[in-house]
């Protein structure tokens, strides 16, 4: 034993540690590791974990702001929901919404992209001024748009000749939500794409060029195909954003639903059930309700992603 | 690990704890501080929605309030208005944490579990200090009182008025003898004022502002017209709906003959018809807070309460009253202070009063230095007036009432309902608000009307 060497001796621990002490060292791992992910899992229990089943214990009471009180009374603000005409108008309104913010967004997104990924001067200006407007606070950019948008000396009409009653008709008020939004917002997408972009190898482009391929065909065979994983994660942020559209839209409306309740969303309608009428437990289910169908969402997008992706195998 | 003592990881969790615990020794230290503070003095804490314009004036009167009063200490906080300040007052109230003075609308207190998370003022204490039934509006008053018990303290009524331009009416010559606008008794006439005025008007300009799209005023000014009709809203059981259709009908299609004769332009329809008001348009139905607003930038203006086009002058008015949030255990120097706080101040509403409000101290009405104000010697006659919402749990500022029925209301003026339907909605959603039941009690306003 004396005469062995280092590497001898070591070689067999090394090979019995991979083997067998693989459990210990995670639950070393898991012990060290605790402490340092425990702060976290704190607050994510306090703020997260416990307002979510505190909802939904709520959800099946007639709790109301002041906290004290609540009786419960089983599945019947669910059953009220079912057939709550605002709610589901609210419902309609961010679905709406969303509708006509995701494609926008993201072919705008896409299009900025190629442009400042393709524009050879100041390209820092580009990427700045397009990225700039997301770093501003919703009340800011809400505000803003509202000045933009004001029929008598706001921009918008005057600089396109218009007449339009932005705000105040409830054909567009959504509409001017819409636009807002795509200003404020799209920077986000936009630098995901421009950053994919660059993650594209250019010698791609060379040897496409070479085989005599002219920029559309470029376009539509190499960039198109490498910024669909993009594609999808653009899309998929920018749903379950828009879902939760609120701020934007109650800021444009001055803390209302817009006329004739016009920009209601689904958010804004939770809000006023649990704050303005003082129903706490009815809030909870209609929050419980959005909750499940934004996770439906997710969940349904998910699935299509891997079919596609099996298939496509 | 043989080694006693501290280990690493003993030290970093007690580091850890020291800081938790560090900082709870500044929250109770702040606390401390404030408990020092107040040692000198009875210490009133007050809670106020005010901001703004009113804001300062409230913080004005609390100064000169503390220069009289040295021994009581006042800690004023203002949060933000609506929803999320009556959201905190009740939290507060129910967790026993409540400020000891509170400011609310009036028409929320009946919403708001009077006797639960408001408690009811010492009467006896208010006249001690100088306040009394016989100084106030008796409908206010009554408004104020459930139960038999006095739960708010008027402050002001702030009313919905029709402000004009004194230069373009004196141009269409529809300024009288003493300068201010004609009187106006029928649609008629009031339409015919409108014809004249928008003659007058500068082209791009609209007649007439009415927030056509915005859901609170559209109602305020239907509760206002639909008064002057002498309608009603629910049955003194508060049981039955007597809303009267036919009535509703007439005022929506009255408001709604604004925008079809195209005196009101609906893309000023907003926050926009102040600024139009302020650029030569001869008319506009706004608060009584747009008062600074508008002699702040320099306005030769008039303002009347709503043209009684009806008949019967009646005008919306919504009521700032204070309110003592619920403490178990209120009592005591801190709960005189007070009462005399909110006395004192009711009392000397002059600086409130030119921020537009009408004070609800009725002596301070007929006091050379309110008459001297201008134009609230104008409207200051809506104190008689009053065109309030019914006194329901649902109902007042801002409220589920308001937020329900204005979009109805909306829908007519801006043409996208007719107005007998929107007048048929607007009954099925009373009758559906009445069957409702207050989350605060569980009880509905004809359970509660028996209390009320």
């Amino acid at each position: 034993m004396t005469t062995t060497t280092p590497q001898a001796v070591l070689a067999p621990a090394r090979a019995k540690s991979a083997a067998d002490s693989a459990p210990a060292r995670r639950k070393q791992g898991l012990q060290h590791g605790g402490w340092f992910v425990a702060p976290f899992l704190v607050l994510f229990a306090l703020f997260v974990i416990w307002p979510l089943l505190r909802g939904i214990y709520l959800s099946f009471t007639d709790a109301n702001i002041s906290g004290d009180g609540a009786g419960f009374i089983g599945l019947d603000n669910y059953r009220e929901a079912l057939h709550d005409q605002l709610m589901w108008d609210a419902l309609g309104h961010s679905a709406y919404f969303t509708l006509l913010v995701v494609p926008c967004i993201t072919v705008l997104a896409f299009l900025l992209a190629m442009l400042a990924h393709h524009i050879e001067r100041a390209q820092w200006l580009w990427r700045l001024c397009f990225f700039i407007p997301f770093l501003l606070p919703s009340t800011v950019a809400g505000n803003l748009w509202q000045w933009l948008f004001n029929p008598g000396s706001g921009m918008v009409n005057h600089v396109f000749g218009l007449d339009t009653p932005w705000l105040t008709d409830k054909s567009y008020a959504m509409l001017a939500v819409v636009l807002t939004t795509l200003w404020w917002t799209v920077g986000f997408s936009f630098l995901l794409y421009l950053a994919a972009l660059q993650g594209i190898p250019a010698h791609l482009y060379e040897a496409a060029k070479l085989d005599g391929a002219n920029a559309w065909h470029r376009m539509v065979h190499i960039t198109l195909p490498l910024l669909r994983n993009i594609t999808g994660l653009v899309i998929a942020l920018q749903i379950l954003a828009s879902l939760q559209v609120f701020d934007q839209a109650v800021v444009m409306q001055d803390f209302g639903p817009g006329p004739e309740g016009a920009t209601r969303t689904f958010v804004q309608y939770t809000l006023e059930e649990g704050f303005t009428s003082y129903r706490v437990g009815y809030a909870s289910a209609i929050s419980i309700i959005f909750f499940v169908i934004i996770a439906a969402v997710a969940l349904a997008r998910m699935w299509l992603l891997r079919n596609r992706e099996e298939g496509g195998r | 690990m043989g080694r006693p003592g501290l280990n690493r990881r003993q030290l970093i969790t007690g580091l850890g704890g020291a800081a938790v615990a560090g900082s709870f020794g500044f929250a109770a230290l702040g606390s401390g501080a404030d408990a020092l503070a107040s040692s000198a003095a009875t210490r009133v804490r007050y809670w106020n929605l005010f901001s703004g314009g009113d804001g300062y004036n409230m913080i004005a009167m609390l100064d000169v309030f503390r220069k009289e009063h040295p021994d009581i200490d006042v800690k004023d906080s203002t949060l933000q208005w609506g929803s999320p300040f009556y959201t905190k007052l009740a939290m507060a109230a129910a967790g026993n944490r409540a400020p000891d003075l509170g400011v609310m609308h009036l028409g929320r207190v009946t919403g708001f579990s009077p006797g639960r998370l408001l408690d009811s003022w010492d009467v006896g204490l208010l006249a001690k200090y100088g306040v009394k039934e016989a100084d106030f509006n008796p409908a206010l008053w009554k408004r104020a009182v459930i139960d038999g018990k006095l739960y708010a303290l008027p402050l002001d009524i702030h009313v919905q008025l029709c402000f004009y331009r004194k230069d373009v009416l004196g141009r269409a010559g529809l300024l009288g003898d003493d300068g201010r606008i004609v009187p106006v008794t029928s649609p008629d006439e009031w339409f015919d004022v409108l014809r004249k005025a928008k003659k007058a008007t500068k082209k791009g300009l609209q007649t007439i502002g009415m927030w056509a799209s915005d859901q609170n005023f559209q109602w305020w000014f239907f509760v206002a017209f639909y008064t002057q009709l002498g309608g009603t809203w629910f049955d003194a059981a508060n049981s039955d709906v007597t809303f009267d259709t036919d009535k509703a009908t007439q005022v929506l299609e009255f408001m709604r003959r604004h925008i079809t004769d195209g005196y009101s332009d609906p893309g000023f329809a907003g926050g926009a018809g102040a600024e139009q008001f302020v650029n030569g348009s001869p008319f506009c139905w706004e608060g009584n807070w747009s008062v600074p607003v508008f002699s702040g930038a320099k306005v030769e203006y008039g303002a009347t309460p709503l043209p009684p086009v009806f008949g019967k002058p009646a005008t919306h008015a919504e009521s700032h009253a204070f309110v003592l949030p619920h403490q178990s255990g209120r009592g005591g120097d801190t709960n005189e202070g007070a009462h005399r706080l909110a006395a004192y101040v009711v009392r000397h509403a002059q600086q409130w009063a030119a921020g537009g409000h009408i004070p609800a101290y009725t002596p301070t009405l007929s006091t050379a230095a309110y008459q001297q104000l201008s134009p609230q010697n104008e409207y200051a006659s809506a104190m008689d007036h009053q065109a309030t919402e019914p006194k329901v749990w649902f109902a007042g500022s801002t409220g589920i009432l308001a937020q329900r029925v204005g979009p109805i209301v909306v829908s007519s003026t801006l043409g996208s309902a007719k107005p007998e339907a929107a007048a048929r909605g607007m009954k099925g959603m009373l009758t559906e608000l009445l069957a409702s039941k207050n989350p605060m009690d569980g009880r509905t306003a004809a359970q509660a009307g028996a209390a009320a």
